[in-house]
C-alpha cells in the first residue's frame, strides 16, 4: 500500500510538471520598451537594428555590449510599441524589424542570448 | 465671567492631560517596522490607487470584506457607479471589455488571456480568485504560478509583476490600453509594496494535517479527504493546501470546462472554452489552497458551482474522472477508479473544508482582536480597522459552519463574539473589556472545533 502511494505521488509530481510556468505575455505587449518589470535588461537586449537578414530570419542588434544577431522564429511574437506616439500598440510582422528602428529583444534562454522569445520595435513617428 | 473661567481651566486641564497622555503613548510607541510600513503602503495602493485609469482599484474586485474575492451576491449591493460596473457608463469601454451580465449574475470577470488581436472572439470569462496565503500557494520549480492558470503575470511572471497586469487588463480608460495616456504603469516601489501587502495576507504557512477535531462529520472527512485510495483530495491539494505532496505548487487539466450546464453557458452569452496555460492554452489550471475554500465561492475559474459540496462532488462526475487528472489517477487505482465517493461521504469532506476555513477565520480574528486590544485608549482610530475585519472574519466563520449545520454550539459562541467586537467598535470607554470578552468567546468557540493547542 505505502509503494502504491509513493508511486501516485512521485506520477502526480511528473503530471503536474508538464505545463512550465512563465508570464502571461498578452499584456507585455502593451508595456513599452524597457519597462518590463524583472525582464528589461535583465532577460533583454535594448539596442538599434543594424543588420536584416530576411532570408535567414534573424536581425542584428546593435547595443551597448556589442552586436548580437538574434534568431526570429515563428514563435517569436513582434509587437509595435506606439506608446510615444500616443497610439496603441500592435501585433508586428518580420517586416517591421527595420534598419534602424529601437528594439527590445527578450531571449527565450537568457544565457544563451540566441531565439528571440518577443521583439518590441519602437514606432516613433507615424 | 467667573464660571466663564472656571470652564476655560477645565477645558485647559484635560488639554493638558490629553497631550500629557499622547506623549506617553508616543514615548511607548515602537520604532517603526520597515516592512511593516511597506505593507501598509501596499495596502493603501491596494485599495486606493487608479493609476491614472478608468476608476478601478485592486480592491474594486479583490474586495477586503468578501475574503479579497466578489460574488454575484456582494454585486448585488453595489452602487450603479462603482467602478467595478464601467463597463456599463464609460462609453469607451462598452464593448469587449466587460460582459455587464455575466458579470452580475455570475461575479465573471472578462480576460484576454490568449491576446488583443480579436477582442470580439478572443477572451475568457473567469472569476475573482482570492488573494489569501499567496505565500504557501505560488511556488513551483517552473517559476511563479499567479492567477487561475498559473500564468496570470507579464514580464519576469511573478507575483510582482501581476499588479501590472492587471492593470493593462483591468484598469484601462480605453482598449487602446496607451501607457500613460490609458493608465499609467505602477513604479517599481509599488509593485515592491503590493507584493509586501499580498504575502501578508491569510496564513502563511501551510497545516499538518491531520488535526485533532471534533466533530464526527468533519472528522470522518478529513480521513476521506487524506485517504489517497479514496477522497485522494491530498495527492494535488497536500494538507489542504495548493501543493502536491512534493510541496510545490503546479496545473492540471481537471476538466472543469467540460462540465455540462455551466451556469453561464445556460444565458446564451458568449462564452469561449478556456483554454488554460499558455497561449495556445494546454487546458491546465492552477491548484488552488483549499483552507480558504468554504468561504470564498463560487468554484473553479468559471465560478460554475456555487456551493463547496458540489464542488466536492464535481470531482465524482464524468467530467473530471475522463480528464487527464481522472484518468491519471483510475491508472494508478487497482480497481481503475478515478474519484468515487458517495452522498455522505461528499459532504463529510465539505464538512472538513468548513472547519478548517472557519478555524482560519478564528485564527485571524483572533490575531486582528489581539492586535487591536493591545492598542492604548487614545489610539481608537487604529484600534478600529483591525476590529472591523475580526467582525468579517467571525461572520464568515459563523455563516461557513452554519450553511452546514455543523457546531451549533461554536456558532452560538461566534455569533456572541460577533455582538461583543460590534459593540467594541461603538464603544469609547469599553472597548478594550469588550475585545479581551470576543478573544475568549472565540476561544471557546475554537476549543469545540479543535482539541486546544493545535
Amino acid at each position: 500500500m505505502r509503494a502504491l502511494l509513493s508511486g501516485i505521488a512521485v506520477a502526480v509530481a511528473l503530471l503536474g510538471a508538464i505545463s512550465h510556468a512563465h508570464g502571461q505575455k498578452e499584456t507585455e505587449r502593451f508595456i513599452p520598451i524597457g519597462q518590463s518589470p524583472g525582464v528589461s535588461q535583465k532577460q533583454t537586449s535594448i539596442g538599434e537594428i543594424a543588420e536584416v537578414d530576411a532570408a535567414g530570419r534573424s536581425v542584428t542588434v546593435a547595443e551597448q555590449a556589442g552586436r548580437r544577431t538574434v534568431k526570429i522564429t515563428d514563435k517569436t511574437r513582434i509587437w509595435l510599441d506606439r506608446t510615444r506616439l500616443k497610439q496603441a500598440n500592435l501585433t508586428g510582422s518580420f517586416t517591421d524589424l527595420q534598419k534602424g528602428r529601437r528594439v527590445e529583444v527578450k531571449y527565450e534562454d537568457p544565457a544563451r542570448r540566441e531565439v528571440a522569445d518577443w521583439v518590441k520595435v519602437e514606432i516613433a513617428r507615424p | 465671567m467667573g464660571r466663564y473661567n472656571a470652564a476655560l481651566l477645565k477645558l485647559r486641564m484635560a488639554g493638558a492631560l490629553l497631550a500629557i497622555a499622547s506623549s506617553l503613548t508616543a514615548c511607548n510607541a515602537k520604532p517603526p517596522d520597515p516592512q511593516a510600513a511597506l505593507i501598509a503602503k501596499g495596502r493603501e495602493i491596494f485599495f486606493n490607487e487608479t493609476f491614472n485609469g478608468n476608476g478601478r482599484t485592486c480592491g474594486t474586485c479583490h474586495r477586503e470584506e468578501r475574503n479579497f474575492a466578489i460574488d454575484a451576491g456582494f454585486i448585488a449591493t453595489l452602487p450603479k457607479n462603482d467602478a467595478l460596473f464601467v463597463a456599463e457608463f464609460i462609453p469607451e469601454l462598452k464593448q469587449n471589455f466587460e460582459n455587464p451580465r455575466l458579470m452580475r449574475e455570475f461575479g465573471l470577470i472578462l480576460e484576454n488571456l490568449d491576446g488583443f488581436d480579436d477582442l470580439p472572439n478572443k477572451f475568457t470569462m473567469r472569476g475573482v480568485p482570492h488573494v489569501l496565503a499567496l505565500r504557501t500557494s505560488i511556488a513551483s520549480p517552473q517559476g511563479p504560478r499567479t492567477g487561475w492558470s498559473g500564468d496570470g503575470a507579464p514580464g519576469d511572471g511573478s507575483l510582482r509583476s501581476f499588479a501590472l497586469g492587471a492593470v493593462i487588463q483591468h484598469f484601462t480608460k480605453t482598449l487602446n490600453r496607451v501607457s500613460g495616456v490609458d493608465f499609467r504603469l505602477p513604479t517599481d516601489a509599488e509593485l515592491e509594496a503590493l507584493e509586501a501587502f499580498q504575502l501578508s495576507l491569510g496564513r502563511q504557512a501551510d497545516l499538518a494535517l491531520p488535526l485533532p477535531l471534533r466533530g464526527t462529520v468533519a472528522k470522518r472527512g478529513q480521513e476521506i479527504f487524506l485517504d489517497n485510495g479514496l477522497g485522494k483530495c491530498n495527492v494535488c491539494h497536500g494538507n489542504a493546501g495548493a501543493n502536491r505532496a512534493a510541496g510545490n505548487n503546479a496545473n492540471f487539466n481537471t476538466g472543469v470546462e467540460d462540465l455540462p450546464d455551466q451556469p453561464a453557458r445556460l444565458t446564451g452569452e458568449k462564452v469561449p472554452r478556456d483554454d488554460g496555460f499558455g497561449r495556445p492554452g494546454d487546458g491546465t489550471f492552477n491548484t488552488p489552497p483549499l483552507v480558504e475554500s468554504a468561504d470564498t465561492g463560487p468554484f473553479f475559474h468559471n465560478n460554475a458551482i456555487e456551493t463547496i459540496e458540489g464542488a466536492v462532488a464535481f470531482y465524482n462526475g464524468q467530467a473530471f474522472n475522463n480528464s487527464p487528472s481522472g484518468r491519471f489517477l483510475a491508472s494508478t487505482d487497482p480497481n481503475g477508479v478515478g474519484i468515487r465517493l458517495d452522498a455522505t461521504q461528499v459532504v463529510a469532506v465539505a464538512a472538513f473544508l468548513r472547519v478548517i476555513n472557519a478555524l482560519e477565520n478564528i485564527r485571524q480574528s483572533l490575531e486582528l482582536l489581539t492586535q487591536s486590544e493591545a492598542l492604548g485608549f487614545f489610539e481608537v482610530a487604529r484600534a478600529k480597522p483591525p476590529l472591523m475585519r475580526a467582525a468579517h472574519e467571525t461572520r464568515d466563520a459563523t455563516a461557513v459552519l452554519a450553511g452546514a449545520g455543523l457546531h451549533p454550539q461554536a456558532v452560538a459562541l461566534l455569533e456572541e463574539s460577533s455582538k461583543l467586537i460590534e459593540r467594541a467598535e461603538h464603544s469609547l470607554f469599553s472597548r478594550r473589556g469588550l475585545t479581551r470578552e470576543a478573544i475568549e468567546v472565540q476561544e471557546k468557540a475554537r476549543a469545540l472545533l479543535v482539541e486546544a493547542g493545535k
